[in-house]
């Protein structure tokens, strides 16, 4: 998977996590725990009361032989703690994460400004106007200054100062990122160290409620709140339970009616009563539940991506409308040139020289891909800047906003590359016009969704430079894979309409926003809400801090501006555009993995009513041994056995998913329903023969 | 706590509509439609209205459609009958109702076949089954051919007779299949004595033998005519759902349709009287609100009217007051959609009561039904809204759909024998009288009459199922011929298949409803061919009276004990299916007497939630919750938040899906255990053994899913189990009801999610696989404890003879 954060699978366990994962699966067991997750919290009670029955067995008064009772009894504690223990191991693992973090946390010394200080642009503050106080009296909105080797106290904006900080307790990158008041690199993160220079910096929230603990709390679990679908998954799962108590229940009745119709046998015990009670509620997705969910909240920080919510996870998985900037995401961040078009009779040498030329000082990307283009296209050596020394002097005319051209000026000669507009009114200014092959030019390479530059000596137009964005590898692959998900890509880009169409059909998107503004982003997707449909999009300038308010799953880069680090529900630390498809398909994994887990454990209670109605009636009716098509001797512990083991055996897949892969609906729903629907048929019925096999071995039954 | 103390004035603005519109419809479909089909049968049909009489040398001999009891030796003895206190009393219908593993059964079998041998001494040959098993009703006027040419041999000897000669007046006595397709090929006996009694009057003169061999060629498990049944009866849903889905649509919505001009007015005019603003639309509350003071003013209207009955005109019969219990017990169980019966129709209800009482809720039950689904479809179909409907419209309306398809079938049930008359019973003379027990001489036979067919064509339209005679559709005036027959079975299922297809129209998409279709005709088909198989293999325990139960040109052969020899085994036990699948209870043979797995299709068709075409509406919404259920588990399973029908389902929806589930399986299996645990439930078992269990739990089956078909050998005529299963017909009824309105009005309120690729389609076969798999799973693992104690225990058994 492209982009994939820290190593992930199951390296990351240790010996230590095993330890604490089973000293928590005991710990878990205190009822009050328990008792938020129904399913196992009746497990809890059958294994007690069993357990009760166990001790009355052995005072020589049990409704069975103590041996049976107790093994069963030992069972339904196992069942238990197989699922504390997978629970344990998930959040285990989370813990790890944030001990890490919680060392940077400590308490710090903050510089806290006067009120009213005022800031002077370019002035580092004196000593006598700020106080030092503990970071934790930080509150949202003070102003406070660092400078380089201080740790940064709270989470907050820029106003003042260019500094390099050091964030890779957050990120792991070790290079250090460049911080600066306005713009879209101003937030700084609590925690991150800075390395040179100084900022004045305004807290954005308060001590203890920043991004730092934000994260702590959501790796430790503490802050974990179920999701919609999760509560709803509980229900299902509750109202089963619910059913398969009332059914052992009432069997109790049953089977004293039978016992008095047939004269013959028992009444069925309360052990095998709540064997069959275990055995059939949804232990093996109640068991695993949680541990799912955690396990996904952890994969996506693996990936270096920070939630708010757990319920941005699941909205990524419902995500079918994904909004994707152009530049970065869908294309290389800059232009190219790709050609030189002479014209009016010009060479393409001359042109190329000359463009080149007018590039040299050029920092811009766009500039240095002329230089590039002409050194490779037509062998012309860059003459760096110092190189000219015998020639004529050179005087460079960098890119200003008033003259939206550049160049350079020598001797006489005039050389200035610019838009095709600005070039128009330079040419005309100093009497020429601009020829009909000229604006053809310009025109074609408009047309093919290209930036035309136009260039020019003297007041003469050469040619024109044809700029065009470069669409990233891969991306048309990437996109049609999301299409067959159902998921609709939509390119979101300042250019004109035509640039923005040839690169979206170049870049296989299904759909573009031209002439993006913050305005027209936020209508597309409050348009497509309205019809229904769930938007991702990311962001990173303040300007798109309106639409990531809106859309459902919003990911904002680290790098971006504090607005819209606040707007979003995710955080992508990687600060990596792409990573939206990422966080979709850890979201869809996470549902899927809930589903077929719960396929599954229902499936598996049609082979447990075939193995233990017969061993339970037996004594009454005996032709009801017809039903035992396994021939099993144990069947009762042999099916409880195999209830509390078949979740150890699902751990692996609720931490790390069901495989997944992007296909259509109808083809994932087919794969799974095979796998764990009819895997969970037949699945018991081997399990159980066999588990009854091994107690035969060992001289049980 | 606004609401509450709204509560009060929100109930009291319904109560108006309520009696309004129940004493409109009381008048429409309780006294003017039974006195229409009333006029027009006694023209059209007078004979067949009033009992098919046959007149023999110009005086009444008895009915051609009732059976009379034969046991002297020169005539033909006709199917044994249990009626009580003697056999063949036509005023109390009723089967055996032995369970097929009970040792009564097997003695009483052994019994007829040592009488028949005793009569006969020299006739080897096997006993055909029907001419030793009880039929239904008690009052099968016919047997098989086969069972009379058996026959032959000693009345041709007690009458002095050539066996040729009687061979040959049985051969002209041979009815065939009906339209030479339908039905049992059989022989009416009371007529084929008289007929004897005029040739040995006349000196016996010898008639041309017949060709007929009594053992023509077997066919094993189902012949020609059996697959041409089943053909008809799934074509007959070809033919129809498309077309009356549509008109329904039309109907419910208030569109312009063929019949607008008669119901559009009525509705506004009642509408108006009832303070009802047209188009006034409900939230889902006030919807639930409407709905349950509606049925609570049926309930009570129609215990005062049972009680009232012996002071009120059309009373024919001396019916007195039902004991309140029994009465609350009947009025639940009407309005409920369940028509479950503690009584029998002959002496227990006048015709008022049956009229203006029974038929008109069987009307109300099935148009409230009706009005919830639609108020369902508009949860669905509406975008961001708040409102589902008017109540009190979309109860008018269907009911008005329900009454010209009422007025058509009442008459070609009429045309076929069905009775329909406001006289009392007549009283004819028996061929062959006989003495009971205490030694009096009987000499005739009360038949009842009345006007049954009106009530029935409701009672199989509107999904309802209780009967106008005790022993319901396996009595010969409810039930008269094969064809009577196929039209009672294509009618419970006319409107809920059809409804499948409104439905999809009505959230605008018909392919939507047909896959639910779909889906419940593929849980439907297999459990019928297993009841099938199970029934016609017959009784095992029988094997060794040296009785032929294979099925055969000459009989219908199989599990006949219970059965009706015109409708043969496929016949009785394809409509055991259909009234089980649906939730209509309407009975042609008796199921107690089914084999074990026929009795198990029985039972796990209503454990299934009654959601395999089910009632009017009520199968459908069932189904529905269930595809809600269905889809979220496999929205999971693709990784998105699951949508059904174009509306996501989130919390909200799977609590109140998941407890619509949950009810009836609760009930029935709390209650059934009450019921084993106490003497009161436990003194109502008929039948020993795995199948008095089976009883106990089919009763709280039937009752909680408003299905009213009974295993009635039970005895439920008793304070515990007529308000045990009141308090479970009215509890799985309106809890599940409310509860639905609920889902609608959380779904209208949602947007509707426009489908991508993403998206699960909720109608291609996947889904509906996998919505039969959920459906069949959750039933099964409710209920297979319970059913491995009852119907697969039996069938263990009696297969294995342990």
């Amino acid at each position: 998977m492209p982009g994939a954060g820290k190593p992930s699978g199951q390296g990351t366990f240790d010996a230590g996590l095993y330890q604490r994962g089973i000293a928590d699966a005991f710990r878990k067991l205190d009822p009050r725990q328990m008792a938020r997750n129904p399913v196992m919290f009746v497990v809890e009670l059958g294994s007690a009361l069993t357990t009760l029955l166990w001790l009355q067995a052995l005072t020589g008064h049990g409704e069975a032989p103590a041996g049976f009772i107790g093994a069963i009894a030992a069972w339904l504690w196992f069942t238990v703690l197989f699922a504390n223990f997978a629970e344990a191991l998930a959040e285990g693992r989370g813990k790890a994460q944030a001990e890490s973090l919680k060392k940077m946390r400590q308490d710090t010394v903050a510089k806290k400004l006067a009120t009213g200080f005022t800031i002077i642009k370019g002035r580092e503050p004196a000593a006598a106007s700020f106080s030092e106080v503990s970071s934790s009296s930080l509150r949202k909105g003070d102003l406070f200054y660092v400078k380089a080797g201080d740790t940064i106290p709270a989470d907050g904006e820029v106003v003042e100062g260019v500094a390099s900080v050091n964030e890779s307790a957050i990120t792991g990158e070790s290079a250090p990122v460049i911080r600066e008041s306005g713009g879209d690199r101003s937030a700084v993160t609590g925690g991150t160290v800075i390395l040179s220079d100084w900022l004045i910096i305004r807290a954005s929230a308060n001590a203890g409620e920043g991004f730092l603990d934000h994260m702590i709390g959501l790796v430790e679990g503490a802050k974990r709140q179920k999701t919609p679908n999760e509560i709803a998954l509980n229900i299902l799962l509750i109202g089963l339970t619910m059913v398969f108590l009332v059914v052992c229940a009432t069997l109790w009745a049953f089977s004293v009616y039978s016992v008095g119709a047939a004269g013959s046998g028992v009444p069925v015990t309360i052990t095998v009563l709540v064997a069959l009670l275990v055995c059939l509620a949804p232990t093996t997705i109640g068991g695993l539940l949680s541990a799912i969910g955690i396990a996904g909240m952890d994969r996506l920080i693996r990936r270096n991506v920070i939630t708010t919510s757990g319920r941005a996870i699941e909205a990524a998985g419902d995500v079918d409308v994904l909004l994707l900037d152009k530049t970065g995401t869908i294309t290389l961040g800059n232009r190219q040139a790709v050609d030189f078009i002479p014209v009016d009779g010009t060479t393409i040498d001359e042109l190329a020289e000359t463009a080149q030329l007018a590039s040299l000082a050029d920092e811009t990307p766009e500039g240095r891909s002329i230089v590039v283009l002409a050194k490779e296209k037509y062998g012309l050596r860059g003459r760096t800047v110092g190189s000219t020394g015998s020639g004529p002097a050179m005087q460079f005319v960098p890119f200003t906003s008033q003259t939206r051209m550049s160049g350079v000026d020598y001797d006489t000669t005039q050389i200035r590359k610019g838009a095709a507009d600005v070039m128009y009114t330079y040419i005309t200014a100093v009497g020429n016009t601009a020829s009909d092959d000229l604006k053809r030019e310009v025109d074609t390479i408009s047309r093919a969704g290209g930036t035309p530059l136009v260039v020019a000596r003297n007041g003469r137009a050469l040619g024109v430079i044809h700029l065009k964005d470069i669409v990233k590898g891969g991306m048309k692959e990437r996109f049609s894979q999301l299409r067959r998900m159902g998921i609709k890509t939509i390119m979101i880009t300042g250019d004109n309409r035509l640039t923005a169409a040839t690169i979206a059909a170049e870049a296989g998107v299904d759909d573009f926003l031209a002439e993006a503004t913050p305005e027209s982003k936020l209508a597309l997707i409050r348009e497509y809400q309205t019809g229904g449909r769930m938007v991702a999009m990311t962001g990173d300038g303040t300007n798109d801090a309106p639409a990531l308010a809106q859309a459902d799953v919003a990911v904002a880069m680290n790098t971006g501006t504090q607005p819209a680090r606040e707007a979003a529900n995710m955080i992508d630390l990687d600060s990596n555009p792409t990573k939206l498809i990422e966080i979709v398909e850890i979201g869809k994994q996470l549902l899927m993995t809930r589903g077929a887990l719960t396929t599954f454990s229902i499936a598996n209670d049609l082979a447990k009513y075939f193995v233990i109605i017969p061993a339970a009636f037996v004594s009454t009716y005996p032709a009801l041994a017809a039903i035992n098509i396994l021939g099993l001797h144990n069947a009762i512990l042999s099916a409880v056995i195999f209830n509390a083991l078949i979740i150890v055996f699902l751990i692996p897949i609720a931490l790390h998913g069901v495989a997944y892969r992007p296909m259509s609906a109808e083809d994932a729903l087919r794969n799974n329903i095979l796998l764990y629907g009819a895997g969970g048929v037949i699945a018991p019925f081997i399990g159980i023969k066999i588990i009854d096999i091994l107690l035969v071995l060992l001289g049980v039954g | 706590m606004k609401e509450y103390t709204e509560l009060p004035s929100r109930i009291a603005a319904q109560v108006r509509p309520a009696v309004v519109i129940l004493v409109f419809l009381t008048l429409v479909t309780g006294i003017c439609y039974p006195l229409l089909i009333t006029a027009i049968a006694q023209v059209a049909f007078p004979v067949q209205a009033n009992g098919d009489l046959l007149i023999h040398n110009g005086k009444v001999a008895g009915s051609a459609l009732i059976g009379q009891p034969f046991s002297s030796p020169k005539y033909f003895w006709g199917r044994p009958s249990a009626t009580t206190p003697g056999p063949y009393n036509a005023g109390h219908s009723s089967g055996s109702n032995l369970g097929p593993s009970n040792i009564a059964l097997t003695d009483a079998v052994k019994a007829r076949v040592a009488i028949l041998h005793l009569a006969d001494p020299s006739n080897k040959l096997p006993v055909p089954v029907d001419l030793v098993t009880a039929s239904g009703s008690g009052l099968d006027p016919h047997i098989s051919p086969a069972a009379a040419y058996y026959q032959v041999s000693r009345v041709a000897r007690e009458r002095g007779m050539t066996e040729v000669a009687v061979h040959a007046l049985v051969d002209s006595h041979v009815e065939p299949r009906q339209f030479g397709f339908l039905g049992e090929p059989r022989v009416n006996v009371l007529e084929l004595n008289l007929a004897l009694d005029d040739i040995s009057g006349a000196g016996g003169t010898a008639v041309a033998p017949g060709a007929a061999d009594p053992h023509a060629s077997e066919t094993p498990w189902l012949r020609l005519p059996d697959w041409v049944l089943l053909a008809l009866f799934i074509g007959f849903f070809v033919v129809t759902v498309v077309p009356l889905g549509r008109f329904m649509v039309r109907v419910i919505g208030g569109e312009p349709h063929l019949l607008s001009f008669v119901f559009d007015p009525v509705e506004q005019r009642v509408l108006a009287w009832s303070q009802v603003r047209a188009g006034e639309e409900m939230d889902w509350k006030t919807f639930a609100l409407a709905m349950i003071v509606f049925s609570l003013s049926g309930i009570a209207f129609l215990v005062l009217l049972q009680l009232a009955q012996p002071l009120l005109p059309l009373n024919p019969a001396g019916a007195g007051s039902p004991p309140l219990d029994l009465a609350l017990n009947t009025a639940v169980s009407f309005v409920t959609n369940t028509n479950w019966q503690a009584y029998a129709g002959e002496t227990g209800m006048s015709y008022l009561t049956q009229m203006a009482g029974l038929t008109v809720q069987n009307f109300a039950s099935a148009a409230t039904g009706l009005a919830v689904l639609a108020g369902l479809a508009y949860g669905f179909s509406r975008r961001s809204g708040s409102t589902i409907g008017n109540f009190w419209a979309l109860l008018l309306r269907s009911t008005f759909l329900l009454i010209p398809f009422c007025i058509i079938l009442s008459l070609l049930l009429v045309s076929q024998g069905t009775v329909q008359t406001l006289a009392g019973p007549v009283t004819v003379p028996l061929l062959d009288p006989y003495r009971a027990t205490d030694g009096t001489p009987v000499t005739t036979q009360t038949i009842p009459l009345g006007p049954a067919a009106s009530q029935i064509a409701i009672k199989q339209l509107g999904v309802n199922g209780g009967g106008f005679f005790n022993a319901n559709s396996a009595h010969p005036f409810e039930n008269p011929t094969p064809f009577s027959n196929y039209l009672e079975m294509v009618a419970i299922l006319f409107i809920p298949a059809a409804l499948c297809y409104s439905f999809g129209r009505m959230i605008g998409a018909g392919r939507k409803g047909v896959s639910l279709l779909i889906a419940m005709t593929i849980i439907f088909l297999p459990l019928l061919g297993l009841a099938i198989a199970a029934e016609t293999g017959g009784n095992p325990a029988f094997a060794p009276s040296g009785i032929d139960q294979t099925p055969s040109e000459l009989q219908p052969g199989g599990n006949m004990e219970g059965k009706e020899v015109r409708f043969g085994i496929v016949g009785s036990t394809l409509f055991s299916v259909v009234t089980t699948a649906a939730s209509c209870g309407a009975v042609n043979g008796m199921h107690d007497s089914f084999m074990p797995i026929g009795g198990f299709v029985q039972l796990f068709m209503m454990q299934l939630g009654e959601v395999v075409y089910g009632g009017i509406g009520s199968g459908l919404y069932g189904m529905i919750v269930f595809a809600i259920i269905a889809m979220f588990i496999a929205g999971l399973m693709v990784g998105r938040t699951p949508e059904y029908l174009g509306k996501k389902i989130e919390p909200d929806e799977m609590t109140i899906a998941t407890i619509i589930i949950l009810i009836p399986i609760i009930l029935i299996l709390v209650m059934t255990a009450l019921a084993v645990l106490t003497d009161a439930g436990r003194a109502a078992v008929f039948n020993p053994g795995p199948h008095g269990f089976s009883e106990i739990l089919y009763a709280f089956t039937s009752a909680s899913q408003n299905n009213g078909s009974a295993f009635a050998g039970l005895s439920a005529n008793t304070p515990f189990w007529t308000l045990a299963t009141a308090f479970c017909m009215f509890v799985g009824r309106f809890l599940p009801a409310v509860l639905v309105l609920a889902l609608a009005g959380s779904l209208v309120q949602k947007k509707i999610v426009p489908g991508s690729e993403g998206t699960l389609s909720d109608h291609r076969p996947l889904f509906i696989l996998w919505l039969v798999f959920v459906v069949v799973i959750v039933g099964a693992l409710s209920f297979l404890p319970a059913l491995a104690l009852g119907p697969i225990v039996e069938h263990l058994m009696l297969t294995g003879g342990v």
